[in-house]
């Protein structure tokens, strides 16, 4: 009895534990569990075509879209292109509801994730180009949107070449909402206020006027490094320039490898800046837009982004008077050629391939993204798009500082993706923890930094 | 022995279908990560795809991995804090609390009020009082002004004190849930015990000590049980205040598993520090019964 008891109390004790573990499982996305069941979604996969045909016939029956993408912020042009466009497509398709699902970058990346291994991908979601998108691709989780955007000319509204880093096997899965590249944003007249007259051409001037800033308590250099890609988007442009554009494409083809000599002195510079106290304090606990905000608010000097940034910097307070200005990316020891960019295509939309409601969900995604351009020129968020865009932006009354990052795009001479856009995802993660760590330890040795990509790129193979 | 007069088959239908859902909801998903601790899978193609490893993902785990070692130590540290710190202090609370207010049900919701707001909006909250005084952080402000300037921190991104500022806030959400149980256990001791004790010269502190801390010890073993595994299990207050970082200095064994599962998507790797969690759970839970199990016979 007394023993049976005490079995008793283990067991539910133990019992607890676990059902407090899968809840906690699923509280962050809700779907943890059904992780745990492939053999469901499997079949559900096979019959998706099928009962696609039939939801296109009976068009007046209520359709629900969900719609996952990365605009949550209310004072950018792109939020309200969204809702206007969403709201448009409503009011004249009475019958279809879109559900907006607006999460930041890195937890839309997560969400996708964690959707993904359960196979319930939204209607639309956000993937990006290339390395990131392979394992959903392998996976057969999206539709093919070959023939979508061949209807309504849709196709031809894209810049050339643009669609080829999200085809696969000639198939194209998603369509992009950008094509960036990475430029320094500059706060004219905080650099005024520290007697700075031009923005540096070098990256030695870079860092000498970090510490004039930093002495005039202004915070020199605004970044977001909670979401790390940030960080190491800096990080790879010092690279582009100290190796060269395809560091991580020889890496990959066996030419070099990460304890290199360029990579080693790109550590070496990353930290300078760093040590220099270029960005702000606890810069590791900003999320991307709080970072961006810093800057928007004109409370930092510089802000590294790409130049998907410019439409919410150019409606931002700190743009008044032609405040801001844009600039190159400068060299780095001497070398390498600023007219090198950090290349961004941008993130994407794909659809899932078992959407309940494929053809509305395409018949969305094709009024969507012939609208996009326009709707986001008359809004002053036309900067950076993958599709060509018609008309005059000067005389629309876009900045100045627009202008410039519009002609910015004309020096582009090549350049590099994004790490994580290149690299398996498992070498991606420790590259982003490990330059996340120089923010908070820039005394690591650059050959223990070396070190720890090349043991992680030999690992994930 | 029989106390119901129904049948054995009678209690079997009503148990069952709660049995069959839990049985789904929680050792079924257990069992499966199980067996997907043995794949080489990235959680996204069909599993059937994925390749058979046997212990590699073990033995990665325990000797050739520089983050799961250190969240290990640092899963320890929160439940030793939380041990050694927020436990007796709870039971502290709730014997002052008993003796000295009239009113007590007041003060013991008040403390349990943190338990009941979403993590999310604790983290944040804390996050703004953490930060750097330029950033309109609290403590960073309180210090400068009375001078102590020096002991300024950034506290959430210094990677020695950042997993100690996390703790500190978990010690304060969860102080009044141990409280409002221990408070609940003190107040089913008859009173009547007191007053002979009172008769036998035993009052106050003296009466504590012989009378309210053996009486309490079944219910501060459930006290003890749920600290200890909701320790193990902490992961949503790191993931909102630090993500884990900077670079893993925050990093627990659930932030890892994640981290692993979902961003590095090495499922089955992810899935091979789950199953460690579990069975971490599982042995502390056996253990800790057995020691209270002792403690409770020797004083019964």
């Amino acid at each position: 009895m007394k023993n049976g008891k005490k079995v008793l109390g283990v067991v539910t004790v133990a019992g607890l534990l676990a059902a407090s573990l899968s809840a906690c499982g699923s509280s962050n996305e809700n779907d943890g569990n059904s992780a745990a069941s492939p053999e469901p979604s499997a079949s559900a996969s096979a019959s998706a075509p099928a009962s696609s045909p039939a939801a296109s016939e009976s068009s007046g029956e209520k359709v629900t879209i969900t719609f996952q993408n990365i605009y949550p912020d209310s004072s950018d042009p792109k939020y309200q292109m969204l809702h206007k466009i969403v709201s448009d497509y409503e009011a004249a398709h009475p019958n279809v509801k879109i559900e907006l699902d607006s999460l930041n970058t890195d937890q839309q990346k997560l969400k996708l994730k964690t959707q993904a291994a359960s196979k319930e991908v939204p209607d639309i979601t956000i993937v990006n180009p290339k390395a990131q998108m392979q394992p959903f691709v392998d996976a057969d989780l999206f539709a093919p949107l070959n023939d979508m955007v061949k209807q309504n000319g849709l196709a031809d509204t894209f810049q050339t070449g643009i669609l080829d880093p999200y085809t696969f096997n000639g198939n194209l899965y998603a369509l992009p909402d950008g094509n960036n590249i990475g430029v320094l944003y500059y706060n004219k007249s905080l650099f005024q206020q520290a007697g700075i007259a031009n923005p540096p051409t070098t990256f030695e001037e870079l860092v000498a006027d970090v510490k004039i800033l930093k002495e005039k308590g202004i915070t020199p250099l605004a970044i977001g490094e909670k979401d790390s890609w940030t960080g190491s988007f800096l990080f790879m442009n010092i690279l582009l320039r100290t190796y060269g554009p395809g560091f991580l494409q020889d890496v990959t083809d066996g030419k070099t490898t990460f304890e290199d000599p360029a990579f080693l002195e790109a550590v070496k510079a990353f930290e300078d800046l760093v040590k220099a106290g270029a960005f702000q304090d606890g810069a590791t606990s900003f999320d991307y837009n709080a970072g961006e905000n810093l800057f928007k608010t004109g409370k930092s000097a510089m802000y590294y982004m790409g130049s998907w940034a410019t439409g919410g910097i150019e409606t931002a307070e700190v743009s008044k008077d032609g405040n801001v200005g844009v600039f190159k990316f400068p060299t780095v020891g001497g070398k390498g050629d600023p007219d090198e960019y950090m290349l961004a295509p941008g993130s994407a939309f794909a659809v899932s391939k078992n959407s309940k409601h494929l053809n509305e969900t395409l018949d969305f995604l094709n009024y969507f993204m012939l609208n996009y351009p326009k709707e986001l020129f008359g809004l002053k968020g036309a900067v950076g798009l993958a599709q060509k865009v018609e008309g005059d932006f000067k005389a629309a009354g876009y900045s100045d500082m627009a202008v410039t990052v519009l002609d910015l795009f004309k020096t582009v001479k090549g350049g590099d993706l994004s790490f994580d856009n290149t690299m398996n995802p498992a070498t991606s993660q420790v590259h982003l923890s490990s330059i996340q760590n120089l923010f908070v330890t820039p005394d690591t040795d650059p050959a223990a930094v070396a070190k720890e990509h090349q043991q992680a790129y030999e690992d994930n193979k | 022995m029989k106390v119901l007069k129904v049948s054995n088959w009678t209690i079997a239908a009503f148990v069952l279908p709660c049995l069959i859902i839990y049985i789904g909801l929680v050792f079924v998903p257990i069992g499966v990560s199980v067996y997907t601790s043995f794949l080489d899978w990235n959680g996204i193609v069909p599993i059937g795809m994925a390749k058979h490893v046997g212990f590699d993902n073990y033995h990665r785990m325990f000797t050739g991995d520089s983050v799961f070692w250190p969240s290990v130590r640092r899963t320890f540290l929160l439940a030793g804090f939380s041990m050694l710190i927020q436990l007796p202090l709870a039971l502290l609370v709730a014997i002052l609390i008993g003796r000295y207010t009239r009113k007590a049900n007041f003060l013991v919701s008040s403390y349990f009020l943190p338990v009941i707001l979403s993590v999310v909006v604790i983290g944040q909250l804390w996050k703004t009082i953490y930060n750097p005084a330029s950033q309109g952080g609290m403590i960073n402000q309180i210090l400068d002004k009375i001078g102590l300037h020096s002991w300024t921190h950034n506290w959430l991104t210094d990677p020695k004190v950042a997993i100690y500022a996390i703790i500190l806030v978990g010690l304060w959400q969860y102080l009044g849930y141990h409280l409002l149980i221990q408070f609940t256990g003190i107040q089913n001791i008859p009173a009547d015990i007191y007053e002979a004790a009172k008769i036998d010269g035993a009052d106050g502190f003296k009466a504590d000590r012989y009378i309210t801390l053996p009486m309490i010890v079944p219910i501060f073993k459930i006290s003890f049980v749920l600290s200890f595994i909701g320790s193990l299990q902490s992961f949503d207050l790191i993931m909102v205040m630090t993500g884990g970082g900077p670079a893993h200095a925050t990093d627990v064994v659930a932030m890892h598993m994640y981290n692993m599962s979902f961003l590095s998507q090495k499922y089955g790797y992810g899935s091979a520090v789950g199953t460690f969690l579990v069975a971490m759970c599982l042995l502390v839970t056996v253990l800790i019964n057995f020691v209270f199990n002792r403690l409770e016979k020797r004083y019964s």
